[in-house]
């Protein structure tokens, strides 16, 4: 019993000795594994209809290569670029215009210049960290992108030869738990495969109607919301993040819309609010019940508290793969207990 | 001048592949596959050793696959709660057992214990299931094949609970 407790701490310290050193390539190889998960279908299907098994991952591959390129050669420095003009926008006229307001407000109402410079030094202040933080976002998850240039080919390896690192890791396992073993290793595959891919498809789909909701309000009020496609886009991927993930999402294009300072304002930024509302609706009512998996429903408090652990294991990434992992662990869990139950172990 | 000990790994490895064909042609499930196709069922299958009495599987348990005996040989065993446990048969090199749970998980219904050490191929439902919608072509002849087993099974419990039914008549008549 000593013994057992003694390895399992000595495992723990040296996986928090080790950890930071290995973070980054096991953030790497999380996202080529989910990768992989996402891309197995297309694989598995090109092979169904006649197509060669490597050939398949080939052009599934140079598909995949290409759409990376494109989002970290376009998308991230426009993204960056629009979010750093958007600040130093913000800081010459927006904040200097809400300043002005706020401070004939407190003369008029509360005759108060010292309570008015003081509001108006918070707004600022949260004001700027705001602006600071979503830079950093950004630029974190860009230079995450950047980064793993080697990510195609980790999921490579892994589309190509999964069934001979299964069948590997089935054939060291002792007869004992042989069948147990196979039979829920195939279910936490088939759950967590069946999981991931309807949190793609769900995000996919909250993008598109996110775009076209702010395609719809650039039309009507004279293109208030400008990289509208890039902030819907982030509204899909912050829809991984169950709760917070739609706020995530409107946010931005709230910010987009205050900083253009439209001559309706307020209308502007109710629509921008019903747009985002009518599409989590949309998702809660009809996308996600047929897409995404019920197996994995977690309480919000559970996923606060995995956000927050997944943001100080490894930042914003972190943050988004919170909620996935968790989901990956919790089916494992489940399908382990499962296999306990119903096989004869003695 | 190639590596003389990685010639004797490959040449081992290429008969044991060939007597691993010939054991998977005389079972009806593959019996009608070239060698092509029966590579790719290569591909898939496990290798396991047990030792005499250990088990291959318990009787309750979630059916998985099918086993097929490369050498030695297996007993199936009925196993009751307070009864002792009764042999049903004995089976050795190259009979198969357990292919209905390629088709679902239902339980298994008797014991499988080696009778002593055995070497044994494992064909399992979840990578029969992958093989399927990957190659259906290869799939379907296997699943074909695994009808034409059962319906071959069925048509024999029939006539023999037909014999059966007769042979009360008889007696009670």
């Amino acid at each position: 019993m000593f013994w057992r407790v003694f390895a399992i701490l000595l495992g723990i310290a040296v996986v928090i000795v080790v950890f930071p050193y290995v973070k980054s390539v096991l953030v790497m190889f999380v996202f080529a594994l989910l990768l992989a998960v996402l891309l197995n279908p297309v694989v598995d299907f090109l092979e169904s209809h006649g197509v060669h098994r490597g050939l398949a991952i080939l052009i599934t591959m140079l598909l995949i290569i290409g759409i990376i390129a494109f989002t970290v050669s376009r998308i991230i420095p426009g993204i960056i670029s629009a979010v750093e003009s958007l600040s130093s926008k913000l800081q010459s006229n927006v904040i200097t215009d809400l300043n002005k307001r706020i401070e004939t407000f407190f003369a008029v109402h509360f005759n108060n210049a010292e309570l008015a410079r003081n509001v108006t030094s918070k707004v600022n202040e949260f004001g700027l960290k705001l602006l600071g933080n979503m830079a950093e976002f950004f630029k974190s998850v860009g230079g995450f992108l950047a980064s793993v240039a080697i990510v195609p080919f980790v999921t490579f390896f892994i589309i190509k030869d999964i069934r001979i690192f299964k069948r590997e890791l089935i054939s060291k396992i002792p007869n004992k738990y042989f069948e147990m073993s196979l039979n829920v290793l195939q279910k936490v595959g088939h759950q967590v495969s069946k999981y991931i891919q309807g949190q793609a498809t769900d995000a996919f789909i909250v993008g598109c109607l996110s775009v076209l909701g702010l395609f719809i309000i650039n039309q009507v009020f004279d293109n208030p919301v400008s990289q509208f496609v890039f902030i819907g886009m982030i509204a899909g991927v912050a829809n991984l993040i169950p709760y917070l993930g739609p706020i995530v999402g409107a946010v931005p294009a709230l910010l987009v819309a205050i900083l253009s300072n439209p001559p309706n304002l307020g209308v502007v930024l109710l629509w921008i609010v019903i747009t985002f509302v009518l599409v989590q609706v949309i998702d809660n009512s009809f996308v996600s019940p047929m897409v995404v998996s019920k197996s994995v429903d977690m309480h919000p408090l559970t996923v606060v508290i995995v956000v927050i652990i997944g943001g100080n294991l490894a930042g914003a990434v972190g943050m988004l793969f919170a909620v996935p992992v968790t989901g990956i662990i919790k089916v494992t869990a489940t399908e382990v207990i499962w296999g306990l139950k119903n096989y004869q172990l003695n | 001048m190639g590596n003389p000990i990685w010639e004797v790994v490959q040449f081992r490895k290429k008969r044991t592949d060939e007597d691993i064909f010939k054991i998977l042609k005389n079972v009806p499930t593959f019996s009608e596959l070239n060698s092509k196709e029966l590579s790719e069922v290569e591909k898939i299958i496990h290798r396991r050793e047990y030792k005499k009495g250990e088990p291959i599987f318990r009787m309750g348990d979630p059916g998985l696959g099918m086993y097929i005996i490369i050498t030695g040989s297996v007993n199936i065993i009925e196993e009751r709660e307070g009864e002792s446990a009764t042999t049903l048969a004995v089976l050795k090199d190259g009979a198969f057992f357990g292919d209905l749970a390629l088709l679902d998980e239902s339980p298994r219904s008797a014991s499988v214990i080696a009778g002593e050490n055995s070497e044994i191929l494992g064909f399992f439902r979840p990578d029969f299931l992958d093989l399927l919608y990957r190659k259906p072509r290869l799939g379907i002849k296997i699943l074909f094949s695994l009808s034409k087993v059962i319906g071959e099974r069925l048509r024999r419990t029939n006539e023999q609970l037909s014999a059966l039914k007769a042979n009360e008549g008889y007696t009670n008549g």
